[in-house]
């Protein structure tokens, strides 16, 4: 149980290398049905090693908060987006927190600034999920072939990845969002889903590279299963563990990524409120003391990225064969 | 080493060259065109657009355009032209008789927006954010090693869980979030100790790059370095503590798979001091991976910056990028992102090369 104490993405795996070998096969589960006990497939398995994971269950419990406060937040909020109220004064620069708006008001319109943060909750987890759906499935397609197929195939989409990786990522996600997006939520996801694969397209293809050998695979091929059957049923099944890790520390660098660009106003229209696009003008009244306007939404971000991150070590340690102690 | 050093700088061509494909596809599917800011103003007649459209070229079929921003084809003959009219080939340098136009020539085009040479404004633009970059890459590495290095010696002590709490709060943080929140507290209304914004105080000192503050720096160099230096606190530290917390996990990690390594045990074992042993046989190792994460990380010295410049209005490539993006400065923006590029593919050349110069063991 001393895994409690993981680590940030990039490092466990170095550390876990050398942890994981000595407790690799023993997780329990052959005994199970020899007792008599009831057998549990692979995901229940692995909900029983999540359990234990003290802040990913932490991390699971913020994420459904708020989900729960993006879908119903703006039908319960008091004040509707669309409607934008009269301001004490023509020049003011908001109002410090307060019982009534307890995360304060911004400058200019005067608007309540949870109400923003809880209408941005929506747009912003929207874009984080499904852009990483999108980054998921071209990458896991691309990967599948390239370690499938292998030779020439494998060659050229391997070389399109290296220069994708070589392109300056944000750079190219502020143009393209500037250029095509035209402040479209989907044309947004589009784009970072497009920008987004090559992590995942490399590791899918080390999987199946390695799976491929295995001989389970080469028993299937012996009795004469089609090369389809074999991608989906024998090989893609699993591969599908690191995937997920990996899928989830998408979505915590998508919802970053777009605060940046709608930040700098390159990004969703502000029609559709993100945790970005509040902010936009918000730097220019912190000489006048309105820090609320900035700061609440940036919380929700960390608190958000924080959540998104737990749930990703705890689902590493859940499926990840490797750590499996 | 000589042989792998070419060998890696040959496969490196085909993906600059593919670089150079994509960047130049991206801007060229955006809609409008380079001409599209001219569409909406009245002063512009139709006759005048047709000539501005001849005059870059854009009635050109796209290969020829890409051959000639890129430097094949000579710009002063209709199609693909790779051979002058005086038999030379064009991509030749211009010292053996080649052609002057395209990015193989050093000729990035003018900026659309104030008409000067965009090499020469990323020129300028360089020096800032090197300034800036730099000096955050080498405190966070520094940091980061020292940082990631205790962490591990001490794992699960209230150090190592506090580092750990850090980084994971550090690695959530938007940059801008940070940044705007250390204006607030250090250049707020409140405590107006650190300057929020430029290189230098506008009262006091010249505009950093301009020819009176090389003056102002040769006369007075421990006054305008002391003001660059006050100006760089907050976006330096800005930038410090958003980076360093992966980097020092990932120096945490290399260092407790190295402290388990068995030649580490068999150091104790044959009774060597346990400093000796942590330093010399464990820390040096763990040092190998974190040397290519490194390597990986130069190109932030042109590039990372883009968000902290914003905040901090540094005069740096991420302001002049920004600055491109919102005015469809197509010119620019096609000089910046190649430069980048190439940037990018030449620091994991480095990265790539300065592993297998640290690590004997690469076969290479």
């Amino acid at each position: 149980m001393e895994r409690i104490h993981t680590t940030l993405p990039e490092s466990v795996q170095v550390a876990d290398a050398v942890q994981a070998p000595a407790a690799a096969d023993e997780s329990g589960t052959v005994v199970d049905y020899e007792v008599g006990l009831v057998s549990l497939n692979q995901w229940q398995l692995a909900w029983r090693k999540f359990k234990k994971h003290r802040l990913a269950l932490i991390g699971l419990g913020m994420l459904a908060v708020l989900i729960l406060a993006a879908v119903v937040g703006p039908i319960l909020a008091p004040y509707d987006f669309y409607t934008i109220p009269k301001p004490d004064q023509f020049v003011t620069i908001g109002r410090p927190p307060s019982l009534a708006h307890p995360f304060g008001e911004t400058a200019r319109l005067q608007r309540d600034v949870l109400e923003l943060v809880v209408n941005g909750a929506r747009t912003s987890l929207f874009i984080g999920f499904s852009s990483m759906f999108i980054g998921v499935f071209i990458g896991t397609v691309v990967g599948a072939i390239s370690g499938f197929m292998g030779g020439f195939i494998d060659n050229l989409l391997m070389r399109i990845v290296d220069v994708m990786l070589s392109l300056p990522l944000l750079f190219i996600i502020l143009v393209a969002s500037r250029f095509f997006a035209n402040g479209s939520v989907v044309l947004i996801i589009v784009i970072f889903g497009l920008f987004s694969w090559m992590g995942i397209s490399r590791l899918v293809r080390s999987l199946f590279l390695s799976i491929r050998e295995r001989e389970f695979v080469e028993a299937a091929r012996a009795v004469g299963v089609t090369d389809q059957r074999i991608i989906f049923r024998h090989i893609l099944p699993n591969a599908i563990s690191p995937i997920v890790v990996a899928a989830s520390l998408l979505i915590a660098g998508n919802i970053i990524t777009e605060a940046f660009v709608s930040f700098l106003g390159f990004g969703v229209n502000p029609i559709n409120p993100t945790w970005g696009n509040i902010l936009t003008s918000a730097q220019e009244f912190l000489n006048q003391g309105n820090w609320w306007w900035p700061f609440f939404p940036g919380l929700v971000i960390i608190l958000t990225v924080l959540a998104v991150n737990f749930v990703g070590d705890g689902l590493r340690d859940a499926l990840d064969p490797k750590t499996r102690a | 080493m000589t042989k792998f050093v070419i060998r890696r700088v040959i496969q490196a061509v085909p993906v600059l060259l593919g670089i150079t494909i994509v960047v130049y596809a991206i801007l060229l599917s955006a809609p409008g065109g380079p001409i599209a800011k001219y569409a909406q103003n009245p002063r512009i007649t139709e006759s005048q657009r047709n000539e501005i459209i001849k005059a870059w070229g854009l009635d050109q079929p796209i290969p020829v355009q890409y051959c000639r921003w890129m430097g094949f084809c000579d710009k002063e003959q209709d199609g693909l032209a790779l051979v002058q009219a005086n038999g030379v080939p064009n991509v030749f340098p211009a010292a053996l008789g080649g052609g002057t136009n395209g990015v193989l020539h050093g000729d990035f085009g003018h900026s659309l927006e104030t008409g000067d040479s965009v090499a020469g404004r990323i020129g300028k633009a360089a020096l800032p954010t090197a300034i800036l970059a730099g000096l955050a890459l080498l405190i966070w590495v520094s940091l980061s090693v020292l940082i990631g290095t205790l962490a591990a010696i001490k794992r699960y002590t209230f150090f190592d869980n506090l580092t750990t709490v850090f980084s994971y709060v550090g690695f959530a943080m938007p940059t801008f979030w940070l940044g705007i929140m250390l204006i607030y507290a250090f250049s707020g209304p409140g405590l107006d100790i650190l300057p929020a914004s430029g290189m230098t105080t506008i009262r006091s000192s010249p505009a950093f790059g301009s020819d009176k503050y090389w003056d102002f720096l040769f006369n007075n160099p421990l006054k305008a370095l002391g003001d660059l230096g006050w100006h760089l606190v907050l976006p330096v530290f800005t930038l410090v503590v958003v980076n360093i917390a992966g980097d020092s996990r990932f120096v945490r990690a290399s260092m407790i798979e190295s402290l388990s390594q068995d030649y580490v045990r068999t150091a104790r074992a044959k009774g060597l001091p346990g400093r000796s042993v942590t330093f010399k046989h464990a820390f040096r190792n763990a040092m190998l991976p974190f040397v290519t994460n490194v390597g990986l990380e130069i190109p932030f010295l042109f590039t990372g910056a883009i968000v902290t410049e914003t905040i901090f209005s540094w005069p740096g490539i991420g302001r002049l990028t920004i600055d491109a993006t919102r005015d469809y400065d197509y010119p620019m923006l096609m000089g910046v992102l190649l430069v980048t590029s190439v940037l990018v593919v030449l620091a994991n050349l480095i990265a790539d090369v300065a592993y297998a110069v640290v690590d004997p063991r690469i076969k290479l």
